[in-house]
């Protein structure tokens, strides 16, 4: 363990919130706080336990060799579910690895998710799990980017394939704040600017990158200033608090809908945990910021305002908790069920049509080798026997 | 050059330790090398390989970046080119896509557009290869990417003792050199390492195993299983081996592999690069030029095959394996014209 550890700036807490951490709704904001259905507030609420409960599964099968690698969003979980909530069907969502909420919201196949964290190929998960027909009219889903920031440019230009054809459509992205240093990110928000696409790229700060504090990603003061170069307008919010994410990103989705553009928003919020289960955050960081931030948690927050609200009461929480850990364990056992993928798969889906030559004759390589043959004896090009 | 067995102090190393050895003792020895990327301040690197630096020579000799590679490799090129020694660790080797334009036009180029007159004297250790079962494109093996670029030295160790002498000298050289470091490796094995500096020949491959029958030519992780696939064809068939550690891969190293395979008149080359334009075909092509008189069979690649890096489930099927390579050797030396 080092002895010298980067100290931890404490992000300005002065952005835009609703809800206060005791749940309560801050002074002058009243006017703010949105107009959800009591339906729809439970229905966050469910989505949000379903995360967290998820994601410890997930972490514990992890640790039991089940699966490689595993990352959590504990403590962040409002920022994409808030800004989920704001899409409508049609519309693009580009989550980073830290948005489970957000594809949970719009019914992601979280068996199918678990069997990709098996380390299956997607054409095999189709193949063993497939969807009902007749499904209700979702967002458009993009896997998460291993390269980050890699998609900021996608979305920008998949939403602007939206506008062109005249379709109303928005596409959003989140993007970590260590990741807005990568070329990719400032990219896409110029062209963004530049060429007016519809979409919202939302900056999911929650002060780390691995084991680099934001203090040293950027000298900015907030990572929402970083639009002004490309004039977009930008918002900087509590990203602890549903309520400030849903509206803020409900404006932006809304503005650009209606062809003003795009918006880019920082959502202010804590890695909790280790950056995944392959890291030890005690080497690089002390636990003190970290227990502050406790005391700003998302769920636990919007949890008082729904029970003084009296939208939840103990029966109805018990009842969710209930329902999403027995749910969710069905679902974790039938991705776990997909059997084995095939070697084979690698080979799919490089090229349409023909794969050519080399690609032919290294798929009969490999299947020979399977069979236990000797797959180098073809001397002539003729084939693998 | 010192020989590395007449250097008697030796303590026991793996990759990863051997590499945190060698840069302390580079950055002791000059205070122009410095440690540069991101995640190698406090957390020492996610493999490590940095551990302790951070503490011992304080930010301005490990240098914690911003998470871009494109500004750490432009910015480390620019201090290059000012006399420093930056190494900076590219996290994982496919992360350098991020910085290809850096990589080409000012890393590699900027010697041969200024007609010598500046010298980006830099390493960058990047880890790459399979068999760790990490996240996709955690796993690559494109060094023929690396290797198609002029102006830049490829370098890949395959025992810490090799890793130390040729870290060093990649350190010391005034060229750019790009070092590559196993990930499957990096706490595989240990061996003796000694304690006192040396180098090794960027540009030299390494006879690891002297042979009469049949040339097999590997590096990295690859040499392991290599070595492993010709014990085991030895074993069944009194085959004489001939083994070459292909860790000077730009420039690559070609006298040896010219005499070797004009001495056995077989050859088999493995790498976990793709087939396709991969390292080995190159050195086939340099065989068959140059060497086509002597063959007794044609060359064959033991490879990974066309496709990209797969999921975890069948990584270990597109991955040569001791047996596939075994398979290459069988073939080769059992072809009759
Ligand atoms: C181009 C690229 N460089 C480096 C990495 C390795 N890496 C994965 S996650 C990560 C930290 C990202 O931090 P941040 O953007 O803040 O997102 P967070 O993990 O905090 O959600 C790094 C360096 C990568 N996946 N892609
Ligand atoms: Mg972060």
């Amino acid at each position: 363990m080092g002895e010298k550890k980067w100290a931890e700036v404490r992000p300005s807490e002065d952005y835009f919130r609703i809800l206060n951490p005791d749940g309560s709704v801050k002074d002058g904001a009243k006017a703010s706080v949105p107009e959800v259905s009591r339906e729809e507030l439970l229905r966050w609420y469910e989505v949000l336990v379903e995360t967290r409960t998820f994601e410890a599964m997930v972490l514990r099968l992890q640790r039991r060799g089940v699966l490689s690698v595993a990352a959590s969003s504990r403590g962040e979980e409002a920022c994409g579910l808030g800004a989920a909530a704001a899409l409508q069907a049609g519309d693009w969502l580009f989550p980073a690895y830290r948005q489970l909420s957000a594809v949970l919201y719009w019914n992601a196949p979280v068996d199918r998710i678990m069997a990709g964290l098996m380390g299956n190929t997607p054409e095999h998960i189709r193949e063993h799990l497939p969807l009902p027909p007749e499904l209700p009219h979702s967002v458009n889903m993009m896997p998460y980017p291993i390269f980050l920031g890699a998609y900021i440019p996608l979305a920008v230009g998949c939403a602007l394939a939206d506008k062109l054809n005249g379709r109303k459509h928005v596409s959003l992205a989140f993007v970590g704040e260590g990741s807005t240093s990568e070329g990719d990110f400032h990219d896409g928000l110029n062209f963004a600017g530049v060429l007016e696409s519809p979409c919202v790229i939302i900056v999911q700060n929650n002060q780390w990158s691995i084991s680099v504090p934001a203090s040293r990603q950027t000298a900015a003061a907030t990572f929402a200033q970083k639009a002004v170069a490309h004039g977009l307008p930008h918002e900087r919010v509590d990203g602890n608090d549903i309520f400030a994410v849903y509206d803020t990103v409900k404006k932006a989705v809304d503005r650009a809908r209606a062809g003003g553009g795009a918006t880019l928003i920082e959502a202010v919020t804590y890695r909790i945990l280790d950056h995944n289960s392959a890291d030890s955050s005690a080497v690089y960081r002390t636990e003190d910021e970290a227990e502050y931030w406790k005391t700003l948690d998302p769920v636990e927050r919007f949890e008082k305002y729904l029970f003084n609200a009296g939208v939840l009461e103990q029966a109805t929480k018990t009842a969710i908790e209930e329902r999403a850990e027995k749910r969710l364990r069905e679902e974790i056992d039938r991705g776990r069920a997909v059997p084995p993928t095939s070697p084979d798969d690698m080979f799919l889906h490089h090229l349409q049509g023909e794969p050519g030559w080399s690609v032919k004759h290294q798929r009969d390589e490999l299947a020979c080798e399977l069979a236990g043959g000797n797959p180098f004896l073809d001397m002539t090009g003729e084939g693998v026997q | 050059m010192t020989r590395i067995n007449e250097l008697p102090v030796t303590e026991d190393m793996n990759l990863v330790t051997a590499v945190t050895h060698t840069l302390r003792q580079e950055m002791q020895r000059d205070p122009s090398v410095r440690v540069m990327g991101y995640d190698i301040g406090p957390i020492g690197g996610v493999f490590r390989a940095t551990e302790g630096l951070f503490d011992e020579f304080g930010p301005e000799r490990v240098i914690d970046t911003p998470l871009s590679e494109n500004g750490l490799l432009g910015v480390a090129v620019g201090m290059a080119m000012r006399g420093e020694r930056p190494v900076i660790e590219m996290q994982f080797l496919a992360f350098m896509y991020n910085a290809w334009g850096q990589f080409i036009y000012n890393l590699a180029n900027l010697h041969q557009k200024t007609g010598g007159a500046m010298k980006v004297p830099l390493t960058i250790r990047a880890t790459f290869g399979g068999g760790i079962k990490p996240l996709p494109f955690h796993s690559d093996s494109t060094e023929a990417y690396l290797m198609h670029t002029p102006g830049v030295r490829v370098v890949c160790p395959s025992t810490p003792a090799q890793a130390k002498g040729l870290l060093a000298a990649a350190i010391r050289s005034d060229d750019p050199v790009v070092f590559l470091e196993h990930t499957k490796m990096y706490r595989s094995f240990r061996e003796p390492v000694p304690v006192a500096d040396y180098t090794l020949p960027l540009d030299k491959c390494r006879v690891v195993q002297e042979g009469s029958d049949l040339t097999l030519i590997a590096w990295g992780n690859m040499l392991h299983y290599s070595i492993a696939a010709a014990a085991a064809v030895a074993a069944a068939t009194h085959a004489s081996i001939e083994i070459i550690d292909m860790c000077s891969l730009a420039p690559l190293d070609v006298a040896p592999v010219l005499a070797s395979v004009k001495k056995t008149g077989r050859c088999v080359i493995v790498h976990e690069a793709r087939r396709t334009a991969g390292p080995g075909a190159e050195i086939s092509a340099l065989i068959n030029e140059y060497a086509l008189e002597y063959l007794k069979a044609p060359v064959k690649r033991v490879t990974a095959f066309d496709v990209f890096f797969p999921e975890n489930q069948i990584e270990d099927a597109y991955l040569p394996s001791p047996g596939r390579i075994k398979s290459g050797i069988e073939a080769v030396l059992n072809y009759q014209f």
